[in-house]
């Protein structure tokens, strides 16, 4: 039982880990104008942090543990600030990953 | 004059690469823009966006007329309309127009008319080119003038989201009217990061042209 009970703690504290979107934008070529996606994104219950690179044609949003925000309202967002999603991904790896990762690159 | 009109139907044809201090910056942002240009038209704005594709608001704009000291002032309401976006991979393409009315005030008499103005602007940008293509037209009684920009950008690196974006920036100005003879020619410094803008330089006769920008 006490197997069973830890076993089921394990999958819940997985399922409810906070988790990384990352999408595929075309038009991000302006630091300026890109600020819309940021402010919007932030004012989602869900979002953690976000993180916007012209360079990579990406948004990534961190999400709260236990949140999550469906595709059709992240498509939304960015279709009301200016711009077209082409890819959504949900993947572990942290914001921060990704931002060091990013970095290594330029 | 038919240099100008030479390089703005070459710009149209050859779809050019342009971005410009846009009217409309994001879903409810606020921009606040003044322009100082050479001492011939000064120009502030603000303007809100209460979604991507039109915004509404007000500006002053100061011209000078036939002869320097002689001037126009209108004081007006516009609003600005996304007429069509573009968006690829590494690029992004707009069409902007805008309308609005307002009054007009010979500073000389201080006679005030009504005034109506409408323009609009070809962009095309990426991270290391840019163009823009303006026309702006003021009518107040018997004062016309148009106001045709075009500028042209080049960035020595490729800014990202975090990073002081840089542009060199060639613009031509052609006024209508008796005002000016030829294209007023400018080069500029363009720096903007985050919600700031600023650009400055100086035109073929060494006069200041300057534009700052804010989005919050």
């Amino acid at each position: 039982m006490k197997i069973f009970i830890t076993v089921f703690a394990l999958l819940l504290s997985g399922i409810a880990a906070a988790g990384t979107i990352e999408m595929k934008v075309n038009g991000l070529v302006c630091g300026f104008c890109a600020q819309g996606i940021e402010k919007t994104l932030r004012k989602k219950d869900a979002t953690s942090d976000v993180l916007v690179s012209l360079e990579h044609s990406l948004v990534a949003i961190e999400t709260k543990t236990g949140l999550d925000i469906g595709d059709t309202e992240l498509k939304k967002a960015l279709t009301d600030a200016g711009y077209d999603v082409t890819s959504i991904e949900r993947t572990a790896r942290p914001l921060s990953e990704i931002r060091a990762s990013l970095k290594g690159k330029h | 004059m038919n240099l100008f009109r030479l390089l703005l139907t070459g710009a149209l044809l050859v779809a050019p690469h342009c971005l410009f201090a846009k009217p409309i910056a994001y879903a409810q942002g606020t921009t606040v823009m003044a322009e100082y240009g050479a001492g011939t038209m000064n120009e502030a704005q603000v303007f809100y966006a209460p979604r991507y594709d039109w915004s509404l608001g007000g500006g002053y704009l100061e011209l000078d007329l036939d002869r320097p000291g002689r001037q126009i002032g209108i004081t007006y309401a516009r609003a600005n309309y996304l007429a069509k976006r573009w968006n690829r991979p590494k690029a992004q393409t707009n069409v902007f127009v805008w309308g609005g009315a307002g009054d007009a005030r010979l500073a000389e008499t201080n006679d005030h008319a009504f005034a109506w103005n409408a323009g609009a602007q070809l962009d095309h940008e990426t991270r290391r080119i840019y163009g823009s293509l303006k026309t702006d037209l003021h009518r107040a009684a018997d004062f016309t003038r148009r106001i045709d920009t075009l500028q042209l950008g080049i960035a020595p690196y490729e800014h990202d989201y975090d990073t002081l974006a840089t542009w060199l920036v060639i613009q031509g100005r052609n006024y209508t009217g008796d005002r000016h003879e030829g294209v007023e020619w400018a080069l500029l410094l363009r720096l903007f990061k985050r919600g700031a803008w600023l650009d400055a330089g100086v035109t073929a006769g060494g006069k200041l042209q300057a534009m700052a920008m804010f989005n919050f």
